[in-house]
């Protein structure tokens, strides 16, 4: 659904994009990670047609996406709502720029604020709004016409923990219906819960793409075995393996072992590590 | 069905900006009530001292305040940069045009009425003589409205804040208006004024109107002309700023 290839871009003296390359399939939703300036958001702006690659390619069903714009949906990271609007006119305004009228606008509106339980401010200006409402209110301009594509650049950043759980519902849901979703985020267990592929991008590419297991396979884990009252610890790719070899070379007094998987959180903090030696 | 699609679209978008414009209306109502005020104020003074009629007393103040309207134009297209809402819009299925004329399309309307309204209360109240062609005075409207549009919209493309914007509209008002002969006849100021007043789009605008007030074909020409040979070129650099080099709102 969505394809890019080998993108390139550059501003001034910062190489944002360097050979950026992603495929998102539809029904898919892929969590693209990585730390401020790894790329997330000029590859969004990309997508959505905002921005032009000096190098490479993206593609939406084959097209460039300033010629399929009805297709896609996009959520920017920044906040862009109008502040004498209220949820309801914005809904239609952005519904109505997609072709949407009469009726049928009247109902996906209806059906949306209740999926993202902002019935109760339907009528208030964005400006009165909540920063987890307008969260949810901007989701859902790029919601309210049914995209194929959906781009989210960091859709809770700040949000509240009602606003995660609404919005995580209906990105599920619509992935469910076909969608081709990216999800940038520094929150990973959301990825796990919207159980998404993970492409971590670093310094302007992707370096590594995969569930969240396959990632996690490569990272360490770590073995704790403690001796009277000693504690030892080993960080390991093979936890049965370290495990067994410190309790043969401690066969007396263990009085505990603790083995610890690595997490998403790990798999983000490795990132950081990376970019610091680097 | 293209063509019925963005009839749509530019509808929507004029319905959105029109919907803007009117929860925001302070501006555009000083701009109309205080030139009501000084033309009521300053008429018997005027026509005492210059002995012109009514004609100064409403063209005056009128295109002075036109030109303090810059600020309703700037404003609309500067806060679509600073609340980030045109990279968004961009996004959608209409096209930089369709953006562009939904978004200018009200305030046009706002500019039409202001100077329609104050004419009418030319006629009504000040004792202005009524107009011997509608026509010219329509197309004398049209012509500085549209000029007053692409001014301030290429205004806003380069400001970086409202109050920078409120600043250069001000001033501009002020100096563009007076220096055109809004508040004293060009004829009555030095040489050098009367030099520098062809190089203000409000000179041009009076003569316009004035000429279009009395029925004057011939007057109505050259200003006319040149009035829109400024509102070509500026709006141009507008458009060349908002569809290209102002795409990005971090650029405030």
């Amino acid at each position: 659904m969505l394809e890019a290839v080998d993108l390139t871009k550059r501003y001034g003296q910062v190489q944002a994009l360097d050979g950026f390359s992603l495929t998102v399939d539809a029904g898919e939703i892929v969590g693209l990670v990585g730390h401020n300036g790894a790329g997330k958001t000029t590859f969004i702006e990309m997508a959505a047609s905002l921005a032009r690659p000096d190098g490479g390619r993206v593609t939406i069903g084959g097209e460039e996406p300033s010629r399929v714009r009805h297709r896609i949906g996009i959520a920017p990271q920044h906040i862009a709502l109008y502040r004498s609007v209220d949820v309801r006119e914005h809904l239609a305004l952005f519904g109505g720029l997609a072709g949407m009228r009469g009726a049928v606008l009247r109902t996906a509106i209806d059906e949306l604020v209740a999926a993202l339980r902002l019935t109760e401010f339907v009528g208030r200006r964005a400006g009165l709004l909540s920063g987890g409402q307008q969260r949810r209110t901007q989701a859902a301009c790029a919601l309210i016409h049914r995209p194929s594509v959906l781009l989210l650049d960091e859709p809770t950043a700040g949000a509240d923990p009602e606003t995660r759980e609404a919005l995580l519902d209906v990105v599920k849901q619509r992935a469910g219906e076909g969608a081709a979703i990216i999800y940038t985020t520094h929150y990973l267990p959301e990825l796990a819960e919207l159980q998404a592929t993970i492409a971590v991008a670093r310094r302007g590419r992707v370096i590594a793409r995969g569930t969240s297991a396959e990632l996690l396979a490569s990272l360490p884990g770590e073995v704790s075995v403690t001796v009277d009252g000693r504690e030892i610890r080993a960080s390991t790719t093979d936890p049965g393996g370290t495990l067994i070899d410190l309790l043969q070379r401690n066969d007396r007094g263990v009085t505990a072992v603790e083995l610890r998987k690595p997490s998403l959180d790990d798999l983000y903090r490795s990132l950081a590590v990376t970019d610091a030696a680097t | 069905m293209r063509q019925r699609e963005a009839t749509h679209r530019i509808g929507v978008l004029i319905r959105h900006n029109t919907l803007m414009r009117l929860r925001d209306p302070g501006q555009m109502i000083s701009y109309v009530v205080l030139p009501m005020v000084i033309m009521l104020m300053f008429k018997p003074l005027y026509e005492k001292a210059l002995g012109t009629g009514t004609i100064q007393v409403v063209t005056g103040p009128l295109v002075m305040f036109s030109v303090f309207t810059l600020a309703i134009v700037g404003n609309s297209i500067l806060v679509e940069r600073e609340w980030r809402t045109w990279d968004r819009l961009r996004t959608s299925s209409a096209s930089a045009f369709e953006l562009l004329l939904g978004k200018t399309v009200p305030v046009f309307v706002i500019l039409l009425v202001q100077q329609s309204v104050l004419l009418v209360y030319g006629c009504l109240v000040i004792g202005l003589p009524f107009p011997k062609s509608i026509g010219y005075v329509a197309l004398a409207v049209v012509v500085w409205g549209l000029t007053l549009l692409a001014i301030g919209a290429a205004l806003a493309t380069v400001m970086r804040s409202h109050a920078e914007l409120g600043m250069v509209s001000d001033l501009g008002a002020i100096v563009l208006s007076s220096i055109g002969g809004a508040l004293v006849p060009v004829s009555l100021m030095p040489e050098w004024a009367q030099f520098l007043a062809h190089f203000s789009p409000g000179y041009w605008a009076l003569r316009m109107l004035q000429s279009a007030v009395v029925g004057d074909s011939a007057g109505i020409v050259l200003p006319t002309a040149v009035l829109l040979a400024i509102a070509l070129v500026a709006g141009l650099f507008a458009i060349r700023r908002i569809a290209r080099g102002w795409g990005r709102s971090d650029l405030l």
